[in-house]
């Protein structure tokens, strides 16, 4: 910085002044930009939420509250929240857990690990889309290969498991048209596709936990494997856990692609998977209630603001170690 | 080495729940439709002879054919000759299933289209996104201006807004001026991306100053500056930078979905899936496991031949 200041000090003013001009003019496309496509659309979706607009129509009324208190009130709504929040509050915990388990158990094999790391991370660079349908193939009730599999365990001992007992007697679910069991399937995909990338961002951390570290704990007594992650590899990765929280909660609020995939009509059985991204899509651009729409997208940028808003409090505050 | 082995176990048992969807849709791919709807044939399937119906079907000779033919097959009736053309057409309409899955694959959608559209579009995106955000992050870390720390905190505001969630609104924007169903809906609301700003600021301030004010004693403008000393020197930013992007867009389906309705000439590749879906009865599950595949390719194999970059990519948003 000093080294700015000091060679601009030494300029002449109208030079200083030549430079703020170019500044400006390099930087005017990307704050147009900028306004225009992230800024007005935050605007326009507020306004638009105190409104009964649809595209299409000349005018529109205002309705104050209305299209929120029917967020509120309605059970489709209510639906939509348990939905969205169940999905976020299973999948951000368990690939986030998995995460890390699979980055310590890669990093302490050394390079036959890599192998690992490679599987693992194969989910994240596939096209969801794409494998949401293998899934529901896999999924099929008669000729998936996950019912079939399951089968195979009938008329053996391991039918004294409920689970596969029941299955044997009654039929096994049919997973995804299944009310009790759509959310619980979509979380799994959701974990299979997420957790490698949470292995890579932890085994990025991992590399920069000193070795000494390591012996420092040992000197003070910590013998176990847990007491040396505990002590030192859990709060040395407090700033990566901070990140991979935040950006898996914004991702799994963001889930959109499997929900279409497997229930284009409507968000699954009985709307037990009736995510927010998906409601902004049918109700706003399928059914063009583009105020009920609005009024979810302003809650939706509501709660990841304030998860990044969080996350950037507690990394400026506390987790360097 | 016994710890070692709990270890591998426990790692294998998650790569094969990793890996077995991506080893059914290479499976199914493969397999012809009985093979399929029983469960048989491992992994490639017997790849017996198998007939297309709809090849056939096509072939089936109206009464002019018939009668065209008729001189080939002297002495024989109508009935006859048609029965001949029509074995014929099943000799030519058979073939080994992997060939019948990607064929159809080609055949039933416009494919290479879906693969072209997605190439345009990952494409144009990116070099907006490097065309609008090298020039401003080159602003933001080396030149002093009134204003800077606002425009710089307008950037890091803008982090916080994920693309996705205002679609609804930019839908509404681009419907208003006529934009739905255009290659520009699918690539407009990318053309920005503040996170690419804000990467490549912090790379360039890591960038010495002498080697800007050397440029400039060279009599070079700012303009220059960016494209040919900057440019050159962010390489390994760009290309993580290209790998994000390149990967979030081939496969976004979320804005595609929303945007384009109808005409099949401007689907990207999930899209056409997705499509595909939609038409198929259950004997095409081959095809469309094959389409699966060619789409999930080019990107599982550019990531296997370049690991390191990849994840270097994809994990840039962990980057302080």
């Amino acid at each position: 910085m000093a080294a700015i200041d000091a060679s601009a000090a030494a300029r002449a003013p109208r030079e200083v002044n030549r430079q703020a001009r170019t500044a400006w003019g390099l930087a005017t496309p990307a704050l147009a930009l900028m306004f225009l496509i992230l800024l007005v659309p935050v605007v326009v979706a507020g306004v638009l939420s105190f409104t009964n607009y649809s595209l299409g129509n000349s005018g529109f009324d205002w309705v104050g509250f209305k299209n929120y208190d029917r967020l509120f009130s309605r059970s489709t709504y209510e639906k939509m929240f348990i939905a969205t929040f169940t999905y976020v509050a299973v999948v951000v915990p368990v690939s986030v857990a998995l995460g890390l388990g699979a980055a310590l158990l890669v990093n302490s094999l050394g390079r036959i690990g890599d192998v690992y790391k490679t599987i693992y991370f194969l989910p994240v660079m596939a096209t969801l889309l794409a494998m949401a349908i293998v899934w529901e193939f896999m999924l099929h009730p008669t000729i998936g290969v996950i019912n079939q599999t399951l089968e195979l365990s009938c008329g053996t001992f391991l039918e004294v498991i409920p689970f596969l007992g029941n299955g044997c007697a009654d039929g096994f679910p049919l997973w995804l048209g299944d009310r009790d069991y759509a959310i619980w399937v979509l979380c799994f995909i959701g974990i299979w596709q997420g957790f490698g990338f949470n292995m890579v961002l932890y085994l990025a951390g991992l590399t920069a936990v000193h070795r000494e570290l390591y012996h420092a704990a040992e000197m003070d007594g910590a013998k176990s494997a847990w007491e040396r992650f505990r002590l030192v590899t859990w709060p040395a990765l407090g700033p990566t856990t901070v990140f991979v929280v935040t950006i898996s909660c914004i991702r799994a609020f963001q889930v959109f692609d499997t929900v279409e995939a497997f229930w284009p009509q409507g968000g699954g059985p009985n709307k037990s998977t009736y995510v927010m991204m998906f409601a902004i899509f049918e109700k706003g651009v399928q059914q063009n209630l583009i105020g009920i729409g609005s009024a979810i997208t302003m809650l939706f940028l509501v709660f990841v603001m304030f998860l990044t808003l969080i996350q950037r409090w507690l990394v400026e505050r506390k987790v360097h170690y | 080495m016994t710890r070692d082995i709990w270890k591998h176990m426990i790692l294998i048992l998650g790569a094969i729940i990793v890996l077995a969807p991506f080893y059914m849709m290479l499976s199914y791919s493969f397999k012809s439709p009985g093979e399929i709807d029983r469960g048989v044939g491992g992994f490639f399937g017997a790849q017996e002879m198998m007939v297309d119906p709809r090849c056939v079907k096509l072939r089936d000779p109206n009464r002019d054919e018939v009668a065209a033919a008729a001189p080939q097959y002297p002495g024989k009736s109508d009935s006859e000759i048609r029965a001949a053309i029509m074995a014929q057409a099943e000799i030519d309409c058979s073939m080994r299933p992997v060939v019948f899955n990607y064929s159809k694959a080609f055949i039933e959608a416009p494919l290479l289209r879906y693969l072209l559209n997605g190439v345009i579009v990952t494409a144009s995106i990116f070099f907006i996104q490097v065309l609008v955000a090298l020039p401003a992050a080159y602003a933001l870390a080396k030149l002093k201006f009134w204003g800077r720390e606002a425009v710089f905190g307008l950037v890091l505001f803008c982090l916080l807004i994920p693309v996705h969630a205002i679609a609804l609104p930019l839908y509404i924007m681009l419907a208003k001026v006529g934009l739905t169903n255009t290659y520009a809906a699918l690539v407009v609301p990318w053309t920005i991306s503040v996170f690419g700003i804000f990467l490549m600021r912090q790379f360039f301030m890591t960038v010495p100053d002498d080697l800007i004010d050397a440029a400039r004693m060279d009599g070079m403008t700012e303009f220059a500056i960016v494209w040919r000393v900057m440019l050159p020197t962010a390489i390994p930013a760009l290309l993580a930078f290209a790998i994000f992007s390149i990967v979030a867009h081939w496969n976004d389906y979320f804005w595609p979905r929303i945007v384009v309705t109808g005409s099949r000439d401007l689907f990207t590749p999930p899209l056409g899936l997705r499509e595909f879906k939609g038409d198929a009865d259950g004997s095409f599950f081959g095809p469309m496991m094959a389409t699966a595949t060619i789409i999930v390719t080019p990107l599982i194999v550019a990531f296997l031949v370049a690991q390191r970059r990849f994840i270097e990519g994809i994990t840039l948003s962990g980057m302080k």
